[in-house]
Order: C-alpha cells, then structure tokens, then sequence
C-alpha cells in the first residue's frame, strides 16, 4: 500500500516537475528563437538550388551545418502516451520538432552571419539518427541536421548607386 | 577545399569531374551521456551531449570527405548529402557524400588590380 503511494507521489511530481519546468524551458526557447529571427531577417534564405541574387564575391560559397537534440519531458512523453490510446494529433511532440527544426535552421544562419555571408540557399532540413535511438521503446527526441551554402547576395532595390557616379566636380 | 550542396558554385567552372567522395563514421554514445539524456527526458530542453555526439560525427565524416577529395587531386566538392542510419541500438551511422571536381575562378577577383601609378622622383 505505501509502496504504491510512494510510486504515485513520484509521478505525480514528476508529472509536475516535467509541466512547469519543460512549459517555461519551451517558452523560453521559442522566445529566443523569435528574437534571433528578427536579427537575421536580413538574411535571404531559400530551398531553392540556384543561388538567387547572387553577386561575385572574394568568399566562395561555403557549406555550413547545424544540428540539434532535443529532448521531450515527463508530461510531454505522457500526454503523449494518453493520446496513443485515442490516436490523433499530438501537438506536444509538433511544438518539439517545430523547436528542434527552428534551433537547428537559426544555427546554419547564425554561422552564416558570422562568416559575412549575407544568403544561405539550398537549405536541407533532415531527422537524423543519434546512437540508434529510433528504435521502438527508446526515449522522445527530435535530432535535426540543417545544411545549407552560403554565398553573398545583394537584392536588386536595394542595390546601392556607385559613389563614383555622383562626382560632381 | 570549397564544399557546397549545390550543383555548381557561382563564380567559378566546374573544368574535371573526379568522381564520388564519401565518409563515415558510425559512433555509439555512452552511459554518461545517456543518463544525462534520461534526466533531461524528464524536464524537457536541449539534449546537448546529444548534439555534441552528432556535431564531432559530422565533422569527423566531412573530414574523410575532403581526405579523399584532396587524395583525387579535387580542389571542391559540390552536391553534398548527409544521411544517417541505425546500425544497433546505441550506435548510428553518419555518412557524408558529393562530387569531387577541380573547378577554376571564373574571372580572377577584382583584388589583381596592379594600380601603381610611377612617382616622380625628385
């Protein structure tokens, strides 16, 4: 009896440690993730294969690679465990890859920015296998690998005159 | 060594073709990263050792990569894919792959611009 109230109370408070602590680390990176989007709004990012916009640069176009895991929580894994005996949408485990694909794009970018590259096309955004965990049974994560060529790009509007066509002497 | 996923590279002609590059590297992860992974299961967060494990192993493949690549007298590799397998449980394999090339600038850089105009001496 007591060693059933004893198993109960840990999930009860593992129910709650993984409710508030997993809600407010997920706020929180999608938070941050809204801020560094809007410092590289400037960027131009695109799927497409064939370097839009580029000009000719003294940096060739480079390769650049991000990947992240992350980790799903007690409530999360046993919402989810609930859903399986109805079927239907799992939004905890959307909102986690969402986190995963977003964290994993924004460091391809944020490398790119780093470097002076100012577009990254050809943006390949892949699950990816880390130490056999898609086996049945195994822990909730989402692993993400985003690859992507950055190259320098200057968009037609906003392509600034020459200064020398304004001598005026 | 210039590496890119796409099927060309803006400012320079692909002049040889090399052939197929690849590596690999399949890596089991440890006990101390999986019980740090079981604990973070719990709370929810960025499992980091995790992507620690599938930074080195990418970068251990891509290195491999490029060993051939340099080995076949390439100077790029373009086309580049990733893929990934379950080998056991607890073990994956990141494999890498692309095209070695031997590619040319197009046009030399605007940098060999040799202007030094004669200075009068006195």
């Amino acid at each position: 009896m007591v060693e059933l109230l004893c198993t109960l109370a840990t999930v009860v408070v593992l129910l709650v440690l993984g409710f508030s602590v997993g809600s407010w680390t997920e706020a929180h990176h999608f938070h941050s993730i809204a801020l560094r989007h809007q410092r590289l709004q400037h960027m131009l990012v695109s799927d497409l294969p064939n370097f839009p916009y580029a000009v000719p640069s003294s940096m060739p176009p480079q390769m650049l690679v991000g990947e992240v895991v992350v980790a799903s929580d007690y409530f999360k894994s046993f919402a989810a465990s609930l859903r399986n005996l109805v079927g239907g949408r799992v939004q905890s485990y959307e909102r986690m890859l969402e986190r995963a694909r977003q964290e994993a794009t924004l460091r391809v970018l944020e490398q790119a920015h780093a470097l002076g590259y100012n577009a990254v096309c050809n943006l390949r955004i892949e699950s990816v296998d880390v130490g056999g965990n898609t086996a049945p049974g195994r822990m909730p994560m989402a692993s993400v690998l985003a690859f992507g060529t950055a190259y320098v790009a200057q968009l037609p509007q906003s392509s600034p005159a020459p200064a020398s066509a304004h001598d005026a002497s | 060594m210039i590496v890119v996923n796409t099927e060309y590279i803006p400012g320079y002609r692909i002049v040889e073709l090399r052939g197929l590059v690849q590596g690999n590297t399949v890596r089991a992860k440890h006990l101390g990263r999986d019980i740090a992974a079981g604990l973070k299961n719990l709370v929810g967060g960025e499992l980091r050792g995790y992507t620690e494990l599938l930074t080195e192993s990418r970068r251990e493949a891509m290195q491999r990569m490029i060993q051939q690549a340099e080995q076949l007298g390439a100077n790029a590799i373009v086309n580049v894919r990733f893929s990934t397998s379950a080998v056991t449980q607890g073990a994956a394999e990141m494999y890498v792959y692309g095209t070695a090339v031997v590619v040319h600038p197009e046009q030399p850089p605007q940098t060999a611009q040799p202007v030094e105009p004669e200075t009068p001496q006195a």
